[in-house]
């Protein structure tokens, strides 16, 4: 469903990711993680079509996003880390442009716009102004908008900021009971526990390359390290000391 | 594992170029109901009060050229032609670079554009989108100035009905070619130098400013005959001839309004004239939908690269060392800076750094500065010479209170924003209140000072005049300060992140309010009396009023001033104590 082919972006002489090969079939929830500057925004950003790949290939459900970036788009939800909205549009309103947006046909849009406001409980503000809204809101509204013509790849950038945890429990259901049906998600965050509890298969990306590809297991049989946990396997592979290393014995 | 839709299948999803356009339209019919809508409901005054003003200034504009048109109307009708040409060339130059401009920032540097092109929609629905976008934006003045301006001649010229049925095609057609020329050049500009595009922009700019200035000089200023004889007009109107070229939209549209407007005597002869006129309106809208195509086709091929190409740019990196004048403000004299020297050089930093303060400052300044300098090139009365005097007195002003309303008056709302960086810190809440008055007082009252230095020198103003018009000055600039800060701190508004949206708001416009009616009592106090004694010494006589040869001796001139420097005084420290005691009890 997702293809990168030797997929590289440079910023003048800086290399942001670099022949990035992968592949997220469908009903894989994929996380990409890595520190600070490591080109997963970049990664995002060439999977939604706001970059163009310097070399390579993106493909989103076979099309390409540079040569049928309306047919890639059209089986693509995108929930950015800093979402956009009208603040001059109701979220109900928002909802029925982008429900027009992906040509849901009419005698349907109400049943959807209905579905994922009830989905993400956002009856009491639906008829407000979206500037009235807060950071969790508009989230939701975000998530719903990008729920709301049932799409085949979702793209999602540190998803859970500023979501409460009855929403974050809201989203994780949903994409867990989305992946079984079929849908591709890739994810990016910084959140390790959420990418442990929720990721099929992550990638664990440094300097614009993918260092780490697998489940978590796989990753724990190959990195070496005294306590397994999520957090010090990737410190390990980032190449940070962690405190476990810090703190040890055979250290001092 | 290979999903791909069939192509039809795949097709059949995404919109069609008329069902993409509805979209749009009716996002942006929503979004322009829902702000009317709460625009009355929530701002009221400040509604009815851009609507007041809107109409003075309409109604003003109208008598303005309905007796520039009476008084023209007996010269040769050549002279009409060349008005025309020369005021639609002008803004035919000006719209280009405002469109482009408007479309770097909507197309380019948008959230909303960002946003959409993450959507199923082509490249040139977006584009259409935010050009009528910036269409708007750019021709609204044209349409608030030439509306008047057409109306008032039709009028003069008793023009028959579908000259004033004409009026609107004409201008709408008209805007779009040269909005579309400068949405054309911006994308090119983008997609084919996207390294070179500030340094392209920034030579096209100061190329397009040094050309009208020598435009505007060699056509007005450097006349061989005294200004405002008819010597003078007629060598200056022999030099605007350079606007009548066939091939510029701006003669279709003047030729094709003095035509509609013509009334001959026989209904044939108008007819025929009307009939000419529908021809260049024709013209007119098929060259703006030629290259509104145009446009269309530079989208769809160069946008999205364009937008590739930007985004992949690498943002320069600031230089780390501190200007000396920084840390002479800063530290200068002390061990340790001051945190209101700290808080000013960091809003010193800001300013640098915002491309949008600075470079308002200097347009307007530089403008009024240019403008300053060429009084010299006119003969006046000193009567006359005062009177510009005392008005040039309040453009300063006026520019100035646009600056404190603009940039001023938000930045205690945006430095709430920051209230926990700024709570935490050690500093007292007034020192937040005095270094933003310091910062507008002493950034305003050096360009300030500088003008009204240039306006009365090169108005020949007698020195005593030139002291009153700098007392007055420092108070405008002291109250005018103390007016945005004071009332920054007393309305301010956290939840807006947008200064421009906070200056717009009530609080900014009761700002504004106030500061035009503390300016308007400055200049008349002064200039009443200054204007008087001058008449007076000049030995002119005063009407019969007891009250005028009172106030227009030495001791009206000396009360005046008293007066404006109490007023001053007032005007600076009443907003900035009740900005101080708001702000001590803030809770954001």
């Amino acid at each position: 469903m997702i293809q990168f082919e030797n997929a590289t972006r440079n910023y003048g002489k800086k290399v942001a990711v670099s022949g990035l090969d992968l592949t997220v079939p469908s009903g894989e929830l994929f996380a990409l993680l890595g520190p600070n500057g490591a080109g997963k925004t970049t990664t995002i950003k060439m999977l939604v079509g706001l970059l163009r790949p310097s070399h390579g290939v993106v493909r989103v459900c076979g099309h390409d996003l540079i040569t049928e970036t309306r047919s890639a788009h059209s089986r693509l939800g995108y929930v950015p880390d800093e979402p956009y909205l009208y603040d001059k549009l109701t979220g109900h309103e928002f909802l029925r442009f982008i429900a027009g947006m992906y040509r849901i046909p009419k005698h349907l849009t109400q049943l959807h716009i209905d579905r994922e406001i009830t989905r993400f409980e956002l009856q009491e503000f639906a008829d407000d102004l979206a500037e009235n809204y807060s950071l969790g809101m508009r989230q939701r509204l975000i998530f719903a908008a990008a729920f709301l013509h049932d799409p085949d790849v979702l793209v999602l950038d540190e998803p859970m900021v500023g979501l409460d945890p009855r929403s974050v429990r809201i989203v994780k259901d949903l994409l867990k009971e989305k992946t079984a049906e079929g849908m591709t998600v890739f994810m990016s965050t910084h959140t390790l526990a959420m990418a442990e509890e929720m990721a099929d298969r992550m990638g664990i990306m440094i300097e614009g390359k993918i260092h780490f590809l697998g489940t978590v297991s796989e990753l724990r049989e190959q990195v070496d390290v005294e306590t397994k946990s999520l957090e010090n396997l990737y410190l390990k592979i980032t190449s940070i000391p962690s405190a476990d290393q810090i703190n040890s014995p055979d250290k001092k | 594992m290979n999903t791909k839709k069939p192509a039809a299948e795949a097709q059949s999803q995404l919109l069609e170029v008329s069902q993409e356009s509805a979209l749009t339209q009716k996002l942006r019919r929503t979004i322009a109901w829902n702000l009317v809508h709460s625009t009355i409901h929530n701002s009221r005054f400040r509604f009815g009060l851009v609507l007041l003003l809107s109409v003075i200034f309409w109604v003003a504009v109208f008598c303005l050229f309905y007796e520039s048109f009476v008084f023209i109307d007996s010269m040769h009708a050549e002279v009409m032609s060349l008005l025309f040409n020369t005021f639609f060339s002008a803004l035919m130059a000006m719209m280009i670079f405002s469109t482009g401009i408007l479309m770097y920032g909507g197309l380019y540097r948008s959230e909303e554009s960002k946003f959409l092109l993450t959507c199923p929609l082509r490249a040139e629905a977006i584009h259409a989108h935010k050009f009528i976008e910036a269409l708007w934006f750019s021709s609204w003045g044209f349409i608030l100035l030439g509306s008047p301006m057409l109306i008032a001649y039709g009028i003069v010229r008793n023009a028959p009905w579908s000259f004033f049925a004409m009026l609107l095609p004409f201008m709408v057609a008209f805007v779009f070619i040269p909005a579309t020329l400068g949405s054309i050049l911006c994308m090119l500009v983008v997609a084919g130098l996207p390294r070179l595009r500030l340094h392209a922009f920034s030579v096209l700019f100061v190329s397009a400013m040094f050309t009208a200035i020598w435009l505007a000089w060699s056509t007005f200023g450097s006349t061989q005959s005294q200004a405002l004889t008819p010597a003078w007009f007629e060598e200056t109107l022999s030099r605007l001839a350079m606007t009548e070229q066939v091939f510029l939209p701006s003669w279709w549209l003047s030729s094709g309004l003095l035509d509609a407007a013509l009334r001959n005597e026989s209904r044939e002869l108008t007819a025929q004239s009307t009939f000419e006129a529908l021809k260049f309106l024709g013209l007119i809208i098929a060259n703006a939908m030629l290259l509104s195509l145009m446009a269309s086709w530079v989208a769809r091929w160069t946008y999205r690269k364009g937008y590739s190409n930007l985004e992949a740019e690498i943002p320069c990196k600031r230089q780390r060392q501190i200007l000396w004048l920084d840390e002479l403000l800063a530290y200068g004299g002390t061990k340790d800076g001051n945190p209101i020297r700290l808080l000013l050089v960091k809003d010193l930093q800001v300013f640098r750094r915002d491309a949008t303060q600075w470079s308002q400052f200097v347009i307007f300044f530089g403008l009024l500065a240019l403008y300053f300098y060429n009084l010299q090139s006119f003969d006046y009365s000193n009567a006359y010479a005062s009177l510009i005097g005392h008005l040039n007195l309040a453009v300063v002003g006026l520019i100035f209170s646009t600056f404190t309303t603009r940039f001023v008056f938000p930045s205690i709302s945006l430095e709430g924003r920051r209230f926990w960086i700024l709570g935490l810190l050690p500093i007292h809440r007034d020192q937040i209140i005095w270094a933003k008055f310091l910062f507008s007082f002493g950034g305003g009252l050096i360009p300030c000072l500088g003008l009204i230095v240039l306006s009365d020198s090169m108005l020949g103003l007698e020195q005593k005049t030139i002291c009153v018009h700098l007392a007055c000055c420092v108070a405008l600039c002291g109250g005018l300060s103390g007016i945005a800060v004071g009332m920054g701190a007393c309305m301010p508004d956290f939840r807006e992140s947008s200064p421009a949206k906070i200056a717009a708001g009530f609080g900014g416009t009761v700002s504004l309010v106030l500061s035009a009616l503390f300016i308007i009592f400055v200049v008349i106090t002064v200039g009443l009396t200054s204007h008087l004694n001058l008449l007076r010494n000049a030995g002119e006589r005063l009407p019969d009023y007891p009250i005028l040869s009172l106030i227009g001796g030495s001791g009206g001139v000396a009360a005046s001033l008293v007066i404006i420097i109490t007023s001053g005084l007032l005007a600076t420290f009443l907003p900035i104590f009740l900005g101080i005691r708001a702000f001590r009890h803030l809770e954001p």
